[in-house]
């Protein structure tokens, strides 16, 4: 994708990129000329194929790690895995980075904020016994589907009734 | 008002770069593997991983160095075939060390990097939800790093066990434009020849990498006591007759190759005057016969 500011008929230049927000990201651009910035909106499908492909939005100047993709979105995988190994790996190519002066912000980028799902939803100790009985490897998606359910739907707490009221959304 | 081919480049994110970057890592990873063979029939169930895991092993008896991939990212069984299961893995400045053998065919499988026995391979997302338009991106990604991010060190030989669908081997041949060949297995049942034809086509006439020959796996049981061979399917005519392809073997059923494959324990090295046993060396010799003619 490119993007031009009409008015200068100048290329406009990726400035920024805002972790994911319900699995959207934002990305800035701006006009080197008269400094006019737009937001670009990715939606979650967007988003999660550039995941996917392990592409980086605004370039990666980031040494690569061995299995870098797999390590980071495996959901499922040994917890040794996820672990801080971080080993720069002498094969990686050197060029694969654009030149943008905020490259390090973006390769971070596409790592969720753990936080907004969460923010003002507590979960009462009944419905947290029930969720400790879900199997470990599916146990992180259904946590967050169920508080995404609830967050729609108005509950600013997660009992029993309503894992009850989610359960044909999500695997409990 | 400029066009987008007058603009320089794509606002700094350099896509085309980034996966130039991610082709350049598998072939300079390749550069130390003399052949790649991908093992395919688009069919399931007729024992592809089994082959691959002894065709691996007869050629590392042969004195070869020898490295598998399994392919097959959401039913991965290789690692369990080969006996090695409990490995784990080691990561280190020139990629992921895989998986070895006792005789040391090395082995990468996403079985090896999952948590336990009953997790399938899931993916880290906001939401499952139509996660169809991505997961196939993930799993080509992921095949990615298995080739290209191991340590495989110097090899005669990568094989690759491809799991069923007839569009499996356009993902590797993407990955590995000078794929070596491909063995394609069968079973002598119309049901599954119907399917293997479809891959074929895809790999002589649409993709244009080489066969080195078909394989006819479980194509009769021998009986252990008399000798007499009964067939287990009732197939007439053969793939590779009807394509013009070379055979490379027709591997007799023999319930021990089921049981050693079972006990992660390779049937070639257990057993390698059985049958099957010596099929399956012919059928590694064949392979290499193709690559010095």
């Amino acid at each position: 994708m490119k993007f031009l500011c009409i008015d200068c008929d100048t290329a406009m230049k990726f400035k920024d990129v805002t972790r994911p927000e319900q699995g959207s990201v934002t990305a800035v651009f701006e006009c080197p000329d008269c400094f006019t910035e737009i937001a670009m909106f990715l939606n979650p499908s967007e988003t999660q194929m550039l995941k996917s492909l392990d592409l980086k939005l605004g370039g990666n100047n980031a040494t690569a790690q061995p299995m870098q993709m797999i390590r980071s979105q495996l959901e499922t995988s040994k917890q040794d895995l996820m672990s801080d190994v971080s080993v720069d790996m002498d094969i990686s190519e050197t060029e694969e980075g654009g030149k943008c002066p905020f490259t390090s912000v973006i390769s971070d980028a596409f790592e969720e904020k753990t936080e907004p799902e969460t923010e003002g939803i507590s979960w009462t100790s009944e419905a947290l016994e029930r969720l400790e009985r879900i199997p470990s490897f599916v146990r992180p998606m259904a946590k967050m589907g169920i508080e995404g359910f609830a967050k729609d739907n108005g509950h600013s707490e997660i009992t029993g009734e309503v894992m009850d009221a989610a359960r044909g959304n999500f695997p409990m | 008002m400029k066009t987008y081919e007058e603009l320089p480049d794509d606002a700094g994110s350099n896509i085309v770069g980034q996966v130039n970057a991610q082709a350049t890592r598998i072939s300079k990873r390749l550069a130390s593997v003399n052949y790649t063979v991908a093992i395919m029939s688009g069919k399931g169930g007729v024992g592809k991983s089994v082959v691959t895991a002894n065709i691996a092993t007869a050629l590392t008896l042969s004195g070869l160095a020898v490295g598998v991939v399994d392919a097959d990212i959401n039913g991965p069984t290789i690692a369990k075939i080969m006996g090695v299961r409990n490995t784990t893995l080691e990561y280190a400045s020139s990629g992921v060390k895989p998986a070895e053998t006792p005789l040391g065919t090395k082995v990468i499988s996403m079985d090896l990097l999952l948590s336990e026995d009953d997790a399938p391979v899931l993916w880290n997302a906001h939401t499952q939800k139509d996660a169809f338009t991505w997961r196939s991106s993930m799993e080509v990604s992921a095949l990615r790093e298995f080739i290209g991010d191991t340590d495989w060190g110097e090899l005669d030989y990568l094989l690759l066990d491809l799991p069923p669908g007839s569009e499996r081997l356009s993902n590797v041949f993407e990955l590995i434009p000078n794929l070596g060949g491909v063995v394609v297995v069968t079973i002598p049942s119309e049901v599954s020849n119907l399917i293997v034809k479809k891959s074929i086509t895809m790999a002589r006439d649409m993709l244009k990498v080489p066969i080195i020959g078909v394989i006819e796996n479980m194509s009769h049981y021998e009986c252990q006591h008399c000798g007499e061979h009964e067939p287990l399917f009732s197939s007439e005519g053969s793939v590779s007759a009807s394509f013009q392809l070379s055979s490379l073997g027709k591997i007799p059923f023999d319930p021990k190759l089921s049981i050693c494959s079972d006990n992660g324990t390779p049937f070639v090295h257990e057993y390698p005057n059985s049958p099957a046993g010596k099929e399956l060396m012919n059928v590694s010799q064949k392979v290499q016969d193709f690559f010095k003619s």
